[in-house]
C-alpha cells in the first residue's frame, strides 16, 4: 500500500512537467504553422504584382518599337522615368559596339543604328525594394 | 489510512486544476487566434490567385492584337482584323459587357468568356496609338475578385505593336 501511494505521490511531479513541455510544443507547432500561413499572404501578393510588372515590362519594351517607328532619333536619347500605381519604370538607352568585320555586338566601334534599352520596373513590396530588369538590343530598320 | 490520504491529495488538485484549466483556455485562445488568422489568410491566397487571372486575360488579347493586320475599338468592342492558320482574313472580337470580357472567333464561333466566374471585370479600354509606320495599341485591365469584400481593383497594363501592320 505504502509502495503504491509513494509512487503516485513520486509521479505528480513529473506530470505537470509533462503537460508544460506537451503545451510548449503545441504552441511552438502552431505559431510555426501561423508564420508559415503570413508568409504565404506575401508570397501570393508578390507572385501578383510580379504578373503586373511582366506586362509593365513588355509594355516599355513596346514604347520604344513605338518611337523606333516614329523617329529613330526618339531611340537615341531616350531616358524617361514613370510611375505607374506602385510601380516605378525607367527605360534607357545605351550605345552598342559592333565589330566591324564579323558584325559581332560586345567590341569594336560604335554602332549608330543599334541601341541596348533596359527597362527596369521597380517597386517597394512589404518594405523592400523589388526589380525587375529586361534588357534587349533595338535596330535602326526604318531609315 | 486511505481517507487520510484522499484528503491530503484533495487540495493539491483543486490548485492544480486551477492551473491546468487556465493553462488550457491560454493555449484555446492561441489556437482560436491561430484558426482565424489561417482562414482569412487563406481567403487573402485565393484572392491574390484569382487576381491573377487579369494576366491570362491581357496576354490572350495582347496576342490576338500583336499578330493583326488591324483593329478597331469603339463602345466596349474591340474587333482584331487577322489571319487563320491558312493565311484567310478573319476577325476576333473582345466585348466588354461588365463584368464580362466575351470573345468571339468569325471562324471558331463564340468562344465565351475571358475571365472566369470568380472575377469581375470593372474596366477595359484601348487606346489607339498611330505611328509612321505602322499601328499600336495601349491596353488597361481593371479586375477584381468576387470573393473579396474589400473590392481592391487591380490593373494590368500592356502596350502592343501590331505585326501585321508593318506589311501594308
Amino acid at each position: 500500500m505504502n509502495f503504491f501511494l509513494k509512487q503516485k505521490n513520486k509521479n505528480k511531479g513529473s506530470v505537470m512537467v509533462e503537460i508544460l513541455v506537451a503545451s510548449a510544443i503545441i504552441t511552438a507547432c502552431v505559431l510555426s504553422a501561423m508564420a508559415v500561413t503570413q508568409k504565404s499572404i506575401s508570397v501570393s501578393r508578390q507572385a501578383l504584382h510580379t504578373s503586373q510588372v511582366a506586362f509593365l515590362l513588355e509594355a516599355g519594351a513596346e514604347n520604344t518599337r513605338i518611337a523606333r517607328d516614329n523617329a529613330w532619333s526618339n531611340v537615341v536619347s531616350l531616358n524617361s522615368s514613370e510611375q505607374i500605381g506602385i510601380f516605378t519604370r525607367t527605360v534607357v538607352a545605351s550605345s552598342v559596339n559592333r565589330n566591324a568585320t564579323t558584325g559581332e555586338i560586345g567590341s569594336g566601334v560604335d554602332d549608330p543604328g543599334t541601341k541596348l534599352i533596359t527597362v527596369t520596373v521597380s517597386w517597394n513590396e512589404g518594405g523592400q525594394s523589388v526589380s525587375k530588369i529586361l534588357s534587349f538590343y533595338i535596330s535602326d530598320i526604318f531609315s | 489510512m486511505i481517507k487520510n490520504i484522499n484528503k491530503k491529495n484533495s487540495g493539491n488538485t483543486l490548485i492544480e486544476t486551477l492551473f491546468y484549466i487556465s493553462l488550457f483556455a491560454v493555449l484555446s485562445i492561441v489556437l482560436i487566434d491561430v484558426m482565424i488568422i489561417m482562414t482569412k489568410s487563406f481567403k487573402e491566397t485565393r484572392i491574390q490567385g484569382e487576381l491573377i487571372q487579369g494576366s491570362t486575360i491581357l496576354e490572350r488579347i495582347s496576342r490576338e492584337l500583336r499578330q493583326a493586320d488591324d483593329f478597331s475599338y469603339g463602345s466596349n468592342i474591340l474587333t482584331v482584323n487577322t489571319k487563320d492558320i491558312s493565311n484567310n482574313s478573319k476577325t476576333v472580337t473582345f466585348t466588354f459587357a461588365n463584368p464580362n470580357i466575351q470573345i468571339v472567333d468569325s471562324v471558331l464561333g463564340n468562344l465565351g468568356n475571358l475571365n472566369t466566374a470568380n472575377i469581375s471585370v470593372s474596366g477595359f479600354v484601348v487606346s489607339p496609338i498611330t505611328t509612321i509606320k505602322g499601328k499600336a495599341a495601349n491596353l488597361s485591365l481593371s479586375i477584381r475578385s468576387n470573393n473579396d469584400s474589400t473590392n481592391r481593383i487591380e490593373n494590368f497594363y500592356n502596350t502592343v505593336v501590331l505585326r501585321g501592320d508593318y506589311q501594308n
